[in-house]
Formats: C-alpha cells, structure tokens, sequence
C-alpha cells in the first residue's frame, strides 16, 4: 500500500512496514551478535561477498530446481542484507540518507522458506573461493527464526520431548529401554549365542553410549552390532538411563536448544563417571557431541564416534572377523555431518574393504559427496516429503543408481530414513539402506565368545552360587 | 593538463595509494583480534591449522579448481594473475619506485608485460560478459559486481596505449592522466569494496571456522538477553 492511499500526509515508506516480528527477530539478532561468534565472519562475508555464482554448481538442490532462492550465495545474501542494513555502519549511513531496505514480515517469510529448503550440508562452502560458509548462515537464519517462532513442528516437539518431557526426541522412558536392551540381549544370543550385554547405569565405564535414540526404535541390527563390536573387543561401556540419547535438534534450529542438549550429554556421562563419549551411527548426532569441548567445561569428555572405535579395535587386531566376507555389492553414503570437514571419511571405508567383497564408491564421495537430501533436520518433517525425496534427492537417487549397489550403508539415522524413502519414490526398490554396524554384526567371527544356551549358563552360575546362598542362610 | 597530471601522479596517487595501504591494513588488524576474540571467549580452543592453511593455498593458487565452468573459471585466474603481476612488476612502474623510494625489483619484459596487459583487459570484459550469460551468476549479480571489473580494465587499457603511442589516438598527457586517476580511484575503492579480498583472502577460511567455535554460554547468554530463560521449549 502506497503511502498516499493510508494517510492524507506523507510518511516515510519504511513506517508503514514497522510490525512485531522484525522488531524481535532484529532484537534476537542484537543479542547473538553479542554472544555468540558469528559477527566478524558476518563482517568478513558483508565485505568480501564477490557474488561469483560458483556454488550454483555445486548445490544439489539448485541443479535440480534451477529456482534462483536455491543458489546458496542468493540464499546467504538474504539474511547478509539485513546484517548490512542493521548491524553495519555503512548501512545505517545508506538508510539516513536513502529509503532503504526495510525488514517485513513477507521477507521472513521468504527467508524461512529459503533456509529451510537447503539442508545446511555446507557442500557449496568447497566450491566458495572466498571461503563463506553458507551452512553457517543456513544455521544463524534458522536460529534467528526460531526466536521469532519459525520452527518446523516436528523438530520443535521433539526438542521439546527432549528437554521438558521424557528426555529423549523418541519419548522412551527408561523402563522401556532397560527392556529393549533385554530384548536386544535375548536376539543375539538367539542368533549367534553371544551373551553380549548392554551394560546400563555401570558407573566408571570408559565409554558412555549415546546412539540416535530412534535406533531402539527402528535399528535393532545397528544396536546389535555395537553390542557385539563391544562385547569382542572387550570395550567397557555403559547407557546412561538419566540420557540416552545423543539426537540434538539444536544444531539445525538453535544454539541455545544446541548448548543445553550438549551439557545434558557432558553432565550424564561426568554422573556416570565415564570417560569418553561413544557416539552411536548418526552424523548430526557426532557433529553435535563435537561440540562437547565447547559446552561441556575445562575438563570436557572426550568425544568417539562408534565407527572410530570399530576402526581402532580392527587396526590393533582385536576385531576378529569370518574368512567370508560380504559378497553383495556394497556402497557408502558420507553423512555430511561428519565427512564434510574430513573428520570421518576412511574409517568406515577401512572398515568396508575389510569385509566386503565388493565395495564400490559413490562418485563425487567423501567432502565432497552429495547429502542424502534430508540433512538439516528436514528429514524429520513428513509433509515435505516429496520435495526431500524429489529435488533434493534426486541427485543422491542417480548416484546410488549408478553404483548398481545392493546394499547402501549409512551410518547415520537421518540419512537412514530418507535415503529409504528416496529409494521408494525414485524406483530403487531392491538397494536395501543398512547401517555399517548392521553388516558387521553379520562377519564378525564370534569363535571363543559365544556361550551355550542361556538355561545351561543360568544352571552353571546357580550352582557356583550355591555355596554362597548357603553361606549367607546359614 | 601538464599540472592536472603532475598532480595526479603526485600528491593524489600517494593520498591514494596511503590510503589503500592503511585501510587494508585496518581491515586485517580488525579480522586478526576478531579471531583472537573469539578463540580467547571460545569453549572449544581447537582450530584445525594445518586444514585451515592447506584450504587457503589451495585458493591462492587454484590449481586443481577447474572441475566446472572451465571457461568462467580460467578466466577468472588469468585476470587475476594478470591484475597482480602486471601494475607489480612492471619495467616503468619499478623504474618510478626506485626514482622516489631508492627500493627497486626484478621487471617483467615488454612483451610479457604487453601480453598480461591486453589478458587482463580482455579477461575484465570478459568476467562481465559471462555474467551476463550465466543466468545464476546474472541473477547474483550486483551494480558493482559489472562496474568493478570495467573500473580495473580502465588503468590497464590506457596504460597500454600510452605504451605504445602508435596505436593511441588520444594525446599521451590525456591518456596518462586517465591511466593514473583510474588507478587512483581504484586505491581508494579497495578498502571499501569487495576487492579488499586481495589482502583479506589469506583469512577467510579461518573465520568461517572459529565462527563455529562458541563461547560456553552463548545460547543461555541470548536466553537471558531475550527474557527466555524460564520460557518453554
């Protein structure tokens, strides 16, 4: 509306567009700068931003939208503009002397739809050579629209479970664990009669075990094989029934839900007295723990992703595995959380090439391989589904495709789900998605650890006891 | 013209020059404690180095970047190598320095000088022209992002002519003063405009990583800045 058609008088322009939630969102704006460390790169990006295009090329979801909000450096300079406008003094200078730039509610609108299309895989920050990292504005803009209450439901009421209700995302109270993990027991002594345990509440154990909590849930398989993993190697470990739960929301809407969720992790394992943090198959999961240094205080545990054990255990030849191996066609999915920086990329291959047959690499793979289409947290929210499945992982569909890969291992719960759904709506149906541990629960030679059945073993530590029991009656 | 040109090369282009010197140098003192800051306040005080220095190499010298948009990606490198090494290493340019400052450096030969000289100019046009054929880079495109490498292509073509006065058409005080004041506006921009990546490149890649590197309290600190704290999820 023209200034001219709502008052008789003139106005400047910009105060007709002066509404609630610019006004907070700024002020949320204000109060991160001041704590957080995202201004001197905002100051750095406002200044050197050369507007190249060389990340169009890079991004998965612009190759197939070709929809101009999707070019990351675009998408970047959406929230870059407000910055500049409010934050720097040359904007300030440019809007006493112009009508500038004013934030609206439509541009918010427009900004939550643009930040929540892109995953945050952070894959077009290779491509940048000014070396922005628009993963990095992805996850401030989303964080800055959270504080305005622009959050999608499923991961706000997960968080939500997390911190105010049960304790974890999936609402799993700890009687329901202790019986999963029971059930979880019985099953692998059923199949391969390994009396593995899952060790609960054992105090001074070097490991505390932290998986994506829907894996009690949905990957028993996952769970097995870091039982087995444990039980051959000889791992001391222990899942904590104050937290079990290493998901963390935090990093794909709010540092603040980020930091409480991570001093929850630091503050179970310092109750139990572990040592390290042990990480289960879950990518934003371990991005997230890595953040335990910065949480967690002066003496902050130290943080291992589950595949780095299985690796060491293998490289120090503690990990005993059958003569077959895996004959199938094989394939890996570098989840971005954890192989986008480089910090994960060859254990889990280590790990493959010991017991596959035919093991095949996705191309482009490791840094610079292509998110599953559900990172950020979107992979959560159901009613996009078809947008997940379509231009954001149309790409990843045609690189598993070309593989001709029968199994994809994903050691990450997110990608998990949505590579499954991708396979389901791009006419993939016989590649089954598996976890790394899945298949190693499967090749790992148990001669020398298993046990007969579970009645003989009951039988032979009752009778060990008996004396004892006497003992004690009499 | 005579006087207009004694001025030019005189007293404006050491403003100018100073200028361009002093305000990069801000610029990289203000990044540098930025960083310091942040490390100094941070939780977590790990900064991968030697991945931060390798990835920085790796963009001064873009060796291996060819993999996409061959054309838009050699053009861009030859224009820079070509706008550093030229205004640089330049025979009469050196000549001058060592006339005011005694301080003087190896030269490039004419013709290698004659054939950056025309690369750099062609390369600008170029830049501009395939900013407009992409239609990303287009639709990214700002005012500046054209009017910058034209602005460059200006000292470089005049300082051409001006070398080779058969082909110039203009008298060679006028070409010179055009040659010296473009440069001269040019030294001004760069602290201001996004060409202060000429200085600032080196430590990009080290603010884009200690951006992640959060002090401990950072979110509870926003909470209670916001009246949050005892908020719901």
């Amino acid at each position: 509306m023209s200034t001219r058609d709502k008052y008789a008088y003139y106005i400047e322009e910009r105060t007709l567009n002066v509404t609630e939630r610019p006004r907070r969102f700024l002020e949320a704006f204000a109060a991160v700068l001041n704590s957080s460390s995202y201004g001197p790169a905002l100051d750095t990006y406002t200044r050197l931003t050369t507007h190249c295009g060389r990340c169009a090329v890079s991004c998965q979801l612009y190759d197939v939208t070709r929809d101009p909000q999707d070019i990351p450096c675009e998408r970047s300079e959406m929230l870059l503009k407000v910055y500049r406008r409010y934050f720097t003094r040359a904007g300030l200078f440019k809007a006493r002397l112009f009508d500038d730039f004013t934030l609206t509610d439509e541009y918010l609108d427009q900004m939550a739809d643009a930040y929540y299309r892109c995953t945050a895989c952070r894959r077009c920050k290779l491509t940048c050579p000014i070396g922005i990292d628009h993963g990095l504005i992805t996850h401030l803009g989303r964080y800055l629209l959270a504080e305005i209450e622009v959050i999608p439901k499923a991961l706000v009421v997960a968080t939500r479970e997390q911190l105010e209700g049960v304790g974890n995302t999936s609402a799993i109270p700890a009687a329901a664990l202790t019986d999963t993990c029971e059930f979880l027991e019985e099953e692998l002594m059923d199949m391969y009669n390994l009396p593995a345990k899952y060790p609960i509440d054992v105090e001074d154990a070097e490991y505390v075990f932290f998986p994506a909590v829907s894996d009690f849930l949905l990957e028993a398989n996952t769970l097995m094989g870091n039982a087995a993993v444990m039980h051959v190697t000889g791992g001391s470990w222990t899942i904590g029934t104050g937290n079990f739960d290493g998901i963390n929301y935090g990093l794909f809407y709010s540092d603040r839900m980020l930091e409480r969720i991570v001093k929850n992790i630091a503050g179970e394992v310092r109750r139990l007295k572990g040592k390290k943090v042990l990480v289960g198959e879950c990518g934003h999961a371990t991005r997230s723990a890595w953040f335990v240094p910065t949480f967690g205080g002066p003496d902050a545990p130290e943080v291992v992703n589950c595949m780095q054990y299985a690796y060491q255990q293998l490289k120090a030849g503690k990990l005993p595995l059958k003569d077959e191996k895996i004959t199938e066609r094989v394939t890996y999915h570098d989840p971005c959380n954890i192989a986008r920086n480089g910090r994960i990329t060859e254990e889990p291959r280590e790990l493959l090439k010991a017991i596959c047959s035919d093991f095949v690499e996705m191309t482009p793979n490791r840094t610079e391989n292509y998110c599953c289409g559900g990172g950020g947290g979107t992979v959560s929210i159901d009613e996009i589904r078809e947008f997940r499945t379509g231009p954001l992982g149309k790409r990843k569909a045609d690189q598993i495709r070309a593989t001709g890969a029968k199994y994809v291992v994903a050691p990450c719960a997110n990608c998990k789900k949505q590579l499954r759904e991708v396979c389901e709506d791009n006419d993939l149906p016989d590649v089954e998605v598996v976890g790394l541990h899945d298949l190693l629960l499967r090749v790992i030679d148990y001669t020398g650890f298993t046990e007969e059945k579970a009645e003989t073993d009951t039988d032979a530590a009752e009778d060990l006891l008996k004396p004892v029991k006497e003992g004690v009656e009499a | 013209m005579e006087t207009a040109l004694q001025w030019a090369r005189g007293p404006i282009f050491w403003t100018a020059f100073a200028f361009m010197i002093l305000g990069l140098l801000r610029l990289v003192v203000i990044t540098v404690l930025d960083i310091r800051h942040i490390m100094r306040d941070a939780g977590d005080k790990s900064l991968p180095v030697g991945q931060l220095i390798r990835t920085t190499l790796s963009w001064l010298f873009p060796v291996r970047r060819f993999t996409h948009r061959i054309t838009y990606s050699l053009t861009t490198i030859i224009f820079h190598v070509s706008i550093i090494i030229v205004p640089i290493f330049l025979g009469s340019h050196v000549m001058l320095w060592e006339r005011s400052i005694g301080l003087s450096w190896p030269t490039l030969s004419t013709t290698v000088a004659d054939v950056l000289t025309i690369l750099a100019v062609v390369t600008a046009l170029a830049i501009v022209v395939q900013r407009t054929i992409f239609a990303d880079a287009r639709r990214l495109s700002r005012f500046q992002d054209y009017a910058i490498p034209l602005l460059i292509a200006v000292p470089f073509a005049s300082g051409f002519v001006a070398m080779h006065p058969t082909m110039n058409p203009f008298p060679y005080e006028a070409t010179m003063l055009v040659h010296v004041m473009s440069a001269n506006i040019l030294f001004i921009l760069i602290p201001f405009s996004k060409i202060s990546h000429c200085l600032l490149l080196p430590f990009t890649q080290f603010v884009s990583e200690a951006a992640w590197r959060f002090p401990s309290d950072c979110g509870t600190q926003v909470a209670v800045a916001l009246g949050k704290e005892k908020q719901p999820v």
